[in-house]
This record gives C-alpha cells, structure tokens and sequence, in this order.
C-alpha cells in the first residue's frame, strides 16, 4: 500500500523536524552541568555489602569448641550481609600454595554487617583445616571471599516450619540461622535435629540451647552413647514426627551416608523433592590406582606445568603448585573455577553440575575433576 | 611491556562480537573480563535440576536460514550461526492491561497480526496496514544507511525513504496517532515498549517499529542452551581467530598520551597493557568518572546529560509441575497495570507499585528446556527510578521477597495460572545483582534511555561526532544502538570495524 505520512500540515515541516534531530541533541549534551561524575552509586554500594568480594580479614580468636573442632573468628576490613546458612572461602598461604575452603559461616549476619565479625567453625579433617587447627593463630592474616550458595531458607520456595538435620560439624550453618532468628534477621521456624556421636562431639550445646524459645528447638540423637535427655540411634521417621509434625521443608548439612538415610526416613512422612534440600560437600579424594600426571595450566599470557595425580583434584594440583586460581564451593556447583579444557581427559566426583554450553564447549570445573591423563587448560586468574 | 592493536574491556554481546570484527580485520587483540564468564547478562545458571536462562526473553532480527534477519547475517559473518542449536519462538507476545481490561495474543507474521488485531479492534486494518508499511520503509531506509556506513545522501534519502524522514522526529504515539489508529488497537502494538525501556511518548517510532517489524516478519529465536552457548560460541571464535581472552581480569584505567589519545590499559594486578585503541563494551559514566584522567569539560557534560535506563529486576523460577499442570499456556506475557506507557512508567518507579511484568516460561518455546514433569519461568521488571538505593543493606532480603511475592501473586492473578506451591528452586536478581554483576551504575540493565532527543537515530547520525577521544570507542547498551541483545551486536559489529578503519589509517 503506497501512502504518504505527513504529520504537520505541510510535509517539508516534518522533514526539518528530522533535519533538526542532531541540532537538539548537540545542544542537550552541551547544556547539561558539568558536576564531576560519581565515583559510585548508592545501589552500587549496597551491592559491595552485599557481595563484597575477597576482602583482606584478621583472626582475631580462636575457641576450641570440642577436642577436634574451634572456632575461628575474623575480623572483616568491610561490612558484609549475607543469609545464613551461606559460606565463605577462606584462604591463606599454607605449606607453601595458596590455599582455600568454603567453611559455612558460624556467627550471625547482622554481627558482619554491623561488627565487621565473622566466624567460621572448623572440625579437623583434612589438609587445610589440619594445617588451621595446628598452625593458625591470633592476629594471622587471611581472605574471606563472598557469602554464597543457596543453603538458606527462602519464604517463597520454603515452608515457614523447617526442620534442619544436622549431622556432627554440619551443625554450624544452623547455628547461624538460630542467631539470625534470635537477632531478626531471619523469620521462621526452626528444629534443629543434631546427630552426634557421643555428648561430648556436641558443638555449641550451651549456646544453642540459650537460642532455644518460640522460634528455635534442639533435638540432640546421640548414636553411640545413651544418655538421659537425649534421643538415641539415627535421626529415624519417628524422632522426626515426634518434634517436627509432618508439614514442613528440610535443610541438612552433614556426611552424605546421613543424608541418604535420612531421605529414606522423610519419605515415609510424605517429605521429598522441594521440601528437601542438602549442603554439597567438598570434592575429597578419589579413591583410584594411583597415576601421575602433567597438567599445563595457562593463566593469561602465562604458561605452568604442575604436577597431577589420578586421586586429586586438578584444583587441588594447582594450588598446590603454589598458582593462584579461582576456588569457591569445591563441589563442582558454583561454577566459579570454570576453565577451558584444550586437551585431555578427566572424571568428575558425582553428579556433572555443568551448564549445558560448558559441556558442549569444553568447559570443566577443576574442583571437581579428576585428570585422567596429561591435560592442558585455560584458568581464569585467582 | 605486552602490547596489542586493541584492547577490548568487558566481555559482553557487544564486546565479543567487537573482538571478533577486530581479529577479522587483522588486529591483535586482547579482551578482558572481570567476571568469570563471557556474555555479561547473557549467560545461564544452574539451581537444582534447573539451568536458568540469565536475561534473554527472545533473539530478535534472527530469522531462519530461509528468512534470514540481520543478527543472522552478522552471525554468518562472524563464523559463529552453526556453532549455536536454534530454536523459534511459537508465537510473539500475550498482553495482558488491567486498566482497559485487554487479554489479547498476538502473533507472528504481518498478515496474520493484522487479521488477529481486527479481530479484537474490528476497523484498526487501514492503520495496521499503513503501521507496517511505514515499518518496512523504515527497514529499507536503514538498510540502506548501513550499506553506506551511516554516511547518506539526504536528498536520496528524502527521495526514495519519504515517509522514514517525515515519521522519523516523532514518538511512537506521535506517529500511531497521525495515522488514526484506534486506542485499542495502539495499546495492544505497544506491548512491546518494556523491551526498549522508554515510554511510547518518548521512545522514538523509527527506533520502536524498526523493532516490531523485525519480530512480526522474522519470528524470534532462543539458543537452546540459554543465552550461554551464544556467548561461549563467541568466545570460541575470538580463541580460534587468535584472540585473547582474559576473565576474572578487571581493567581499572585506560591510559592517555599528552595529545589525550588512549595509550595503554591498566589491569587489577598493576599490570600496564599497551595499546592505542580501547573498547568499552561498559558505561561511560563508569570509563569517565572512574577510569580516566583528565577528562574533557565537554565530555562531563555530555555524559552527565543522559539518563540511566531502566535497573533491572528478574525472577527465575523452578517449578515441579509441567505447564500443562499450572495452566501457564503462553511463551511471552506482558502485564501492565495501563497502556497508558507514561502513567505505567511513572507506576514503575517505585519498589511498593511495580508490578508490571515482562514473563517467559520456555517450555512453551522449548520443552524440554527441564526435566519432564517441570517447567522454568523467568518474570523480569524494570524499575524506571532508584528506589532500590533507599534500600537499606539489612531490610534487603525481606525487600526482595516481598517484591517476588507480588510479582506471582500478579501473575496468577491476571493469568489464572496456579505456581505458588510448586516452586521448587528460586533465585531473584534485583538493581544490586546487576550492578554487582557488570558493575552498571544503579543496576541499570538498559544502557541510556532512549529519550525523546537522545533515541536511535540522532544518536546514529552522530556517531562520528560522539568519538571525543581518539581511540577510545563504546559497545553494548550504552552505545549508539541501545540496549538489547541484538542492538549490542550490532554495537559491537560497528564499533569492531570502525576501530579496524582507525588502524588502518594509523598505518
């Protein structure tokens, strides 16, 4: 269909309206005050509380909780905000490489935000906390990167009763979440299921149980020891209905021969899929024949060989090579090491957590992948 | 000290395709990234048994092999169309508006549109007709500008694309009106608006029908692997041309010579990188208030005149139950309070009244996107001023909650579709997620507004005159084609090339 547009009464108006456009604008960009630009914006700087980024943290106090666990406390450079129930890295120089875990933060989220304070709880079982147990000491210096992951209750997805099954140090995220209710900064209803060995492996047991009130209960079911006031066996069905009814959602954190057991006992309540959710674990060693490796690792314009083995971790091998290479979760979940594989092969531990496109395009999550062979990969800086 | 022809600075839509027209053009070349991935919004994340599409609704100006669209024929360009699955979008978009009590769905192809809009406005066919004639000059007259790399012959212009020069000073309502199209028949063609972030008495009608024809005539495409096989695909290319690209690797400064051209880069380690041509695929309030020295009073002033765009705000949910179950029967939905576009932006500045929605569920475009038996949506808003600012660290979580809260409860409300108990994984990105995330000012996920005197086409016209400092040019939604994915290609496809033309000249 042929027709003119015409808007003004004459057609040539229009035309040095369009003529004009360029004239408008010149002046508008000429116009406008010439106040410095900000540096920063407001929404900016709650983001920086928010995700605050590796930050430089001092150890201000060490407490042994119990003869195999402590409690490190830093102090934060800058305020931070985060759920509880999140984790932290924490990383320092140790036996020569740069070293970090996520460790679930233990304190509450307003003492971060309000007192730069943050503490972890740490059980002795493995190289880093080992070396933290033995070696680290007030006034150390260390780096505490971003609170993340999704271990937290959410008032959308989650039901307002949650039912936390903790197993040994898998306590410490609920004991976050008990200060954040006290404090306010969380708002539901939690049981706290607490399986241990014996009473003496109870981490927290009297600063829990001075959390304890409307919002917050503590069931203690010890496996190896019967005792007055405490449950005995494993964290059945029945120990579950008995404090917790049976409308509510599931967070645990503990060993995954608990959380295998514990799905099957929640499955006879009726309690599965959305209503339950699990902390991932590190990524530890894999129990194969032994084999050495070379990987080539390039980081920017930059090219290292390190040594590998079949039973680690290609992140654990570079870091022990002493390269400083990006590490958050160590389950393969976050997706923050994300590297280029050029050549080789590798296995990962347990359920392939990749995007779809990184599969497609070689992408590999060194936390946990095995090597397989020589491998050669592209890592972003650490 | 390591030295290259161009350093691209931020890895986004526009910043990969700029590395790539730059390889093309046979320039060493560098790109870095803060972020650990490539794309900037384009990208994917996992939740459970979910992998979430980060921003992108529908891939415009795509077309098919046989209907081919210009993000298309640059991708073929650019060597990177196969290394993608593509799927097409079943239909263009489902309106909903409370206040004119509209429900319509509208779909693809010209004919099609204008037989489905008379039958919900019985009389609006002549002005749909002359709407998409208009919309096609304008296609055609810019067709023509990029063959002649923006320099055009005015009299050619005025002779053969008339109507494109006579509609092209005026906003969309302007134009609708002029050409007599009933109000109904407006607010439904003006679902689109959120898109491009400027209410329909501001944004440009060039800029707004260039966009709709380009959707009615070619459809709307979608990766199948989420926006991140794109911008993995892109990645893939720049390494295979030769390029490096360097993530987790801020630019902190770009340097300058005693003639004000750029020298060098500086990089978060303390690292100077040399070069004399830098692209910023980030904002040049970021470039000239953080990254620079000795920025010109001329350039203070031209930046502090533009106005940020909308700060995003996106909902992604998981949920445990098929479409089919929840009633969710649309790919696209669009939920406004009123077509009245000014009244609902000014709806859309506050935390407390937004609830205006732009909504996908990719199932219906791609089932089996998640597992059998669930479905993925995304719900995305804009927030047209910055509430989110008086948003105090402590109260944030409860904020955030409370606007996903409405933002279902508006759903199934207007839609009858039940999702609030089958939720099953949940992640809201609000203005901080972004701002943390790419590090736009405010959380601005739009780039500048395309407002009234700063829209589409003056800032087309004044590309040349817009480069103030010698080496320094912009990609992405800041630049001179505004946001969008396929407009930050295209930033990236002319912002590549130019700086290729400015090294060949440099000799």
């Amino acid at each position: 269909m042929e027709f003119k547009f015409k808007k003004q009464i004459f057609g040539f108006m229009d035309l040095l309206r369009f003529k004009n456009m360029t004239k408008v604008r010149r002046e508008k960009l000429a116009s406008a005050p010439s106040t410095p630009l900000p540096k920063t914006y407001r929404v900016n700087e709650v983001a920086k509380i928010l995700h605050p980024g590796n930050q430089n943290a001092v150890l201000k106090q060490i407490t042994l909780d119990t003869e195999d666990t402590k409690t490190y406390t830093f102090e934060l450079s800058k305020p931070m905000f985060f759920r509880a129930g999140q984790y932290v890295t924490v990383r320092c120089e140790a036996d020569g490489g740069l070293v970090s875990r996520p460790y679930a933060v233990s304190s509450s989220p307003y003492q971060a935000l309000k007192e730069n304070k943050l503490s972890v709880t740490v059980k002795k079982a493995g190289f880093f906390s080992d070396w933290l147990f033995d070696n680290a000491k007030e006034g150390d210096a260390f780096t505490i990167g971003d609170p993340s992951g999704d271990f937290c209750f959410d008032s959308v997805r989650d039901r307002k009763n949650v039912v936390g099954i903790a197993g040994g140090s898998g306590i410490t995220p609920f004991y976050s979440m008990a200060q954040a209710l006290k404090e306010g900064s969380e708002d539901f209803n939690l049981t706290v299921i607490y399986g241990a060995r014996t009473e003496k492996d109870i981490i927290f047991k009297s600063a829990l149980e001075s959390l304890c009130g409307n919002k917050v209960k503590v069931v203690y079911v010890l496996s190896d020891e019967k005792k007055e006031g405490y449950e005995h066996g494993f964290i059945t069905a029945e120990i579950i209905e008995k404090y917790a009814g049976k409308e509510f959602s599931v967070m645990m954190c503990g060993p995954s021969v608990m959380y295998d057991f514990a799905k099957k006992e929640l499955a006879k309540l009726g309690i599965s899929g959305k209503y339950v959710r699990t902390e991932a674990n590190c990524c530890g060693l894999r129990d194969v024949k032994h084999a050495e490796y070379e990987i080539k690792v390039h980081i920017k314009d930059e090219c290292a060989v390190v040594k590998a083995n079949s039973e680690e971790t290609v992140l654990t091998a570079m870091e022990r090579a002493g390269l400083k290479v990006p590490a958050k979760c160590r389950a393969g979940g976050c997706g923050f090491c994300h590297s280029k594989l050029l050549k080789g092969e590798f296995s990962i531990a347990g359920a392939d957590k990749r995007r779809l496109a990184d599969k497609k395009f070689g992408y590999i999550h060194p936390c946990c992948s095995y090597p397989d062979s020589d491998m050669e990969i592209i890592v972003p800086q650490g | 000290m390591k030295k290259y022809d161009a350093v691209v600075i931020g890895a986004g839509n526009g910043g990969l395709v700029a590395a790539i027209r730059l390889l093309q053009g046979g320039a060493k070349t560098l790109v870095v990234e803060k972020h650990n991935l490539p794309g900037g919004f384009a990208t994917s994340f996992r939740r459970g048994r979910f992998e979430f599409e980060a921003s992108l609704h529908e891939l415009n100006d795509f077309g098919t092999a046989d209907n081919c669209g210009d993000v298309r024929t640059l991708f073929n360009e650019l060597g990177v169309t196969d290394k993608i699955e593509w799927l097409q979008i079943p239909e263009a978009y489902r309106v909903i508006s409370r206040e004119e009590n509209i429900d319509a769905t509208m779909p693809f192809g010209v004919q099609a549109f204008i037989d489905k809009m008379e039958s919900y406005v019985p009389g609006s066919r002549p002005s749909m007709e002359k709407f998409f004639a208009l919309a096609e000059e304008i296609r055609s007259a810019q067709a023509y500008t990029n063959a002649q790399n923006g320099k055009v012959d005015s009299k050619y212009m005025v002779a053969n694309y008339g109507n494109y020069v006579r509609c092209g000073s005026y906003s969309v309502n302007e134009v609708l009106d002029a050409i007599k199209m009933p109000k109904k028949a407006k607010d439904i063609l003006n679902a689109y608006w959120c898109y491009l972030g400027a209410h329909c008495d501001d944004l440009s009608f060039i800029h707004y029908a260039s966009m709709v024809i380009r959707y009615i005539t070619r459809g709307a495409a979608m990766p199948k692997m989420r926006s991140h096989e794109i911008s993995l695909a892109l990645t893939e290319r720049i390494r295979e041309l030769g390029g490096e690209v360097w993530f987790n690797t801020e630019a902190v400064k770009i340097l300058t010579d005693k003639d004000g051209a750029v020298s060098g880069v500086v990089l978060d380690d303390g690292r100077t990188i040399e070069t004399r041509h830098v692209i910023a695929n980030c904002a040049p309030h970021v470039v000239y208030g953080k990254m620079m020295d000795n920025v010109s009073e001329e350039i203070i002033k031209a930046t502090n005149a533009r106005k940020f765009a909308g700060r995003g705000f996106t909902m992604f949910l998981g949920l445990n139950k098929s479409a089919d179950e929840l009633g969710i029967e649309n790919h696209n939905y669009f939920l406004y309070d009123t077509m009245d576009t000014a009244k609902q932006y000014d709806i859309m500045k506050k935390i407390a009244t937004n609830e205006a929605q732009a909504t996908v569920c990719l199932n219906r475009a791609y089932p089996e996107c998640s597992p059998e038996g669930t479905c993925m949506m995304y719900f995305t808003t804009l927030y047209m001023d910055d509430d989110w600012a008086n948003v105090k660290p402590e109260d944030y979580f409860k904020v955030k909650d409370m606007v996903a809260e409405k933002m279902i409860a508006r759903f199934e409300k207007d839609t009858g579709s039940k999702i609030r108990d089958s939720i099953e994984e949940i992640s809201v990105a609000t203005p901080m997620t972004y701002a943390r995330y790419c590090g736009h000012p405010q959380g601005d996920i739009y780039g500048y507004e395309s407002q009234y005197w700063d829209g589409l086409t003056p800032r087309l016209l004044m590309m040349a005159e817009d480069h103030k400092t010698k080496g320094l040019r912009f990609a992405g939604g800041y630049s001179m084609r505004l946001s969008g994915y396929s407009s930050a290609y295209f930033s990236g496809d002319i912002t590549g090339r130019q700086t290729v033309g400015d090294i060949k000249r440099e000799g």
